[in-house]
């Protein structure tokens, strides 16, 4: 028998007796939702150690520029712009200072916002930019993980959910911003059409 | 596979938790700060969760998850691996630590890889894998700071989750000044954290293959979820050119809907965050990346098959049940000399060699708060009695203890006995002098002063009070 059957079997061996699958759906559809998803998703996301600020979509612009005043004077990658159309490989991303990209969901009771990877072309730049915004359409927050995972399509996009500059507590339990990825992410969430 | 038996991942010595809990008591100050450290993790857990209304149901749900899964594991393993294979996944399965071993230094040598970046697994710590690799020629760097910090100091972690909190930062900086040139003296955790940042980039970036851990398998998509803070399991993945993820069986659950459960538990129970600040979920390789998922067996098998045990196989690896430990917090990760520490450490670990870890089901004071703590809500101090049963059965307690025990037994079958050893208690720690007293009852009275003797016993108030001022006979 090889390692795969020889598991199997000793699996068939030992499993306790049938255990009926709970109906998650059902029962998570009766958790109380927060009465404001904007005002809880700010919450969720000052906790979670990020800047949030919001506009029209129209100003995004000038609402990035205003949070990163230096801004220009720093090599930038903004996804989905013309400069993102070339070839780059993952490793050429080290050096960003500013990477910008947009979420398609937000989690008002966790502050998480998903970014679908294998649809970003620099993916390796939201691990690798010293700072990192991300921009979130008002209409895509939801109140909490069953509602985001009921609408995403994990299999097909891959993804991850980020909430918050990374973090560490390793030493003494002192939480410092900035451990291995981004030292600072800033949520944008901008309202109505482009 | 008929390959020969390599030599055991950890030596063969017993595990004595009480001499080891002993030697950590030395520095009673150093017992204290490592307690409220813990402890302030612990408060933090119950913070998070009185924001979520419907905590129990939560729970409940995980817990009757997990029990789904598990009883039919080789349906969703299968399941996995399937959609996975589909995905573009190579699955591997291995019976044992040797197996994973060796699966991963194949997948290793065919790319003639040298330079490997690791995220946090508590399964390569259990299977030995970086002795296993470094001796044959590969660089291993663990990436989790606190696992950096204990491999350059050449220990094991201490906790699952937060792998240095037995570490003071001056230790650690003496560690950093000398093998990161950071300047002695500088024990600033930010200055710290920066001087590995700088350390651990240029490894990141230089890495040849990346190898993570898994947080869960969903059965359904075929994909991985892996958690962290710090970013360091995805800088990994989205740098080097192969992904090994490694994962115990029982990982599997069935799919997204049953996640968002897990997940609204699991750092809320860890760290008393909300969620982790990255959750990856990773179905397929990059373009011209190669994703290996192995799966790993070493055991658990054999713990599905223990009646009053499987139950532990529904851990998530949260840690709370350390953080709340009063035992884990005062005697210390290493104690236990176990990879997984604390209440599900003390239970999973004697499935595996009971003679060597005969003495965790002690390291407990049955007081329940693991299990009250417990997001999938596993009855760590049932199981942790129904170990030290067959502990005893099998002979592995001390000569002492089993005649102290056989006695007591004797004395409280018996009401007259019982009655008579109470009066001649109370009398002979009222006559005889302290020090008499202390050395009869040592050990017990090292740490404690005897108790003064009350004046009668329980049963004599009851009848002299309660029953006598009985109001017309109410109550």
């Amino acid at each position: 028998m090889n390692a795969r059957e020889s598991i199997m079997a000793a699996i068939r061996d030992a499993k306790p007796a049938d255990v009926a699958r709970p109906d998650v759906r059902s029962v998570v559809a009766r958790f109380p939702q927060p009465a404001n998803l904007k005002e809880t998703f700010a919450g969720s996301v000052a906790l979670a150690g990020a800047r949030f600020i919001e506009g029209p979509r129209s100003e995004l612009p000038r609402l990035i520029a205003a949070a990163y005043p230096d801004w220009g004077r720093r090599v930038s990658v903004m996804e989905a712009s013309d400069a993102a159309d070339e070839e780059r490989s993952p490793h050429s991303f080290a050096d960003t200072d500013v990477f910008i990209c947009e979420a398609t969901l937000a989690v008002a009771e966790n502050g998480a916002v998903w970014l679908p990877l294998s649809r970003l072309r620099h993916r390796s730049a939201v691990f690798l930019a010293t700072n990192v915004i991300i921009v979130v359409d008002r209409a895509c927050i939801v109140a909490d993980l069953h509602e985001g995972y009921a609408s995403l399509d994990v299999a097909r996009d891959g993804g991850v959910f980020v909430a918050g500059p990374s973090k560490t507590a390793d030493i003494e339990q002192a939480l410092v911003i900035g451990a291995h990825g981004p030292t600072s992410l800033t949520i944008v969430l901008v309202d109505g059409a482009g | 596979m008929t390959a020969s038996r390599t030599l055991p991942v950890v030596e063969p010595t017993v595990v004595d938790h009480a001499a080891a809990a002993a030697r950590f008591n030395a520095n009673p100050e150093r017992v204290t700060w490592h307690d409220e450290a813990l402890w302030f993790v612990r408060e933090k857990r119950d913070h998070a969760m009185t924001d979520v209304a419907e905590w129990e149901t939560l729970r409940e749900l995980a817990s009757s998850i997990k029990e789904h899964t598990l009883s039919r594991l080789d349906e969703y393993l299968l399941m996995f691996e399937s959609a996975a294979t589909a995905n573009g996944v190579v699955v591997h399965w291995a019976r044992n630590a040797e197996e994973h071993n060796r699966i991963v230094h194949r997948i290793l040598e065919s790319h003639g890889v040298r330079k490997l970046v690791k995220s946090k697994s508590m399964l390569t710590e259990e299977c030995g894998l970086n002795p296993f690799l470094e001796a044959r020629g590969i660089d291993v760097v663990d990436t989790d700071l606190g696992e950096r910090i204990v491999q350059m100091r050449r220990e094991h972690p201490s906790h699952i989750v937060m792998p240095a909190i037995h570490l003071k930062k001056e230790e650690i900086a003496e560690t950093f000044a000398a093998q990161l040139g950071t300047e002695p003296g500088v024990s600033d955790p930010i200055a710290l954290v920066a001087a590995a940042r700088g350390h651990l980039r240029e490894r990141f970036l230089a890495a040849e293959a990346a190898l993570t851990g898994v947080n869960f398998a969903i059965a359904e998509t075929g994909g991985i979820v892996v958690c962290t803070n710090e970013g360091n399991a995805d800088l990994g993945i989205a740098l080097a050119p192969i992904h090994i993820a490694s994962m115990g069986i029982e990982k599997v659950i069935p799919g997204t809907a049953e996640l968002a459960v897990f997940l609204r538990l699991l750092a809320r129970s860890g760290t008393g965050q909300r969620l982790t600040v990255y959750t990856s979920h990773i179905h397929r390789p990059r373009e011209g990346q190669e994703l290996h998922i192995v799966l790993v067996d070493n055991g658990r098998t054999t713990q599905l098959g223990r009646a009053g045990f499987w139950r532990s196989l529904k851990c998530i690896r949260c840690g709370a049940c350390m953080n709340t430990c009063p035992v884990y917090r005062r005697s210390g990760g290493h104690s236990y000399g176990s990879t997984v520490p604390g209440p599900i450490g003390s239970v999973l670990t004697p499935g595996i060699d009971l003679e060597k870890y005969a003495s965790l089901p002690f390291a407990s004071t049955l007081c329940g708060s693991c299990s009250a703590v417990c997001p999938v809500k596993i009855d760590l101090d049932a199981q942790l009695y129904r170990w030290r049963q067959i502990v005893a059965d099998a002979g592995h307690v001390t000569a002492k203890k089993r005649h102290t025990v056989r006695i007591g037994a004797t004395v409280l079958a018996q009401p007259r006995v019982f009655a008579f050893l109470g009066r001649a208690t109370r009398l002979a720690l009222r006559m005889l002098p302290q020090s008499i007293v202390a050395a009869v009852a040592a050990p017990w009275s090292r740490d404690r002063d005897v108790p003064v003797p009350a004046p009668q016993s329980f049963r004599a108030w009851y009848k002299a009070n309660r029953i006598s001022r009985r109001p017309g006979g109410e109550q």
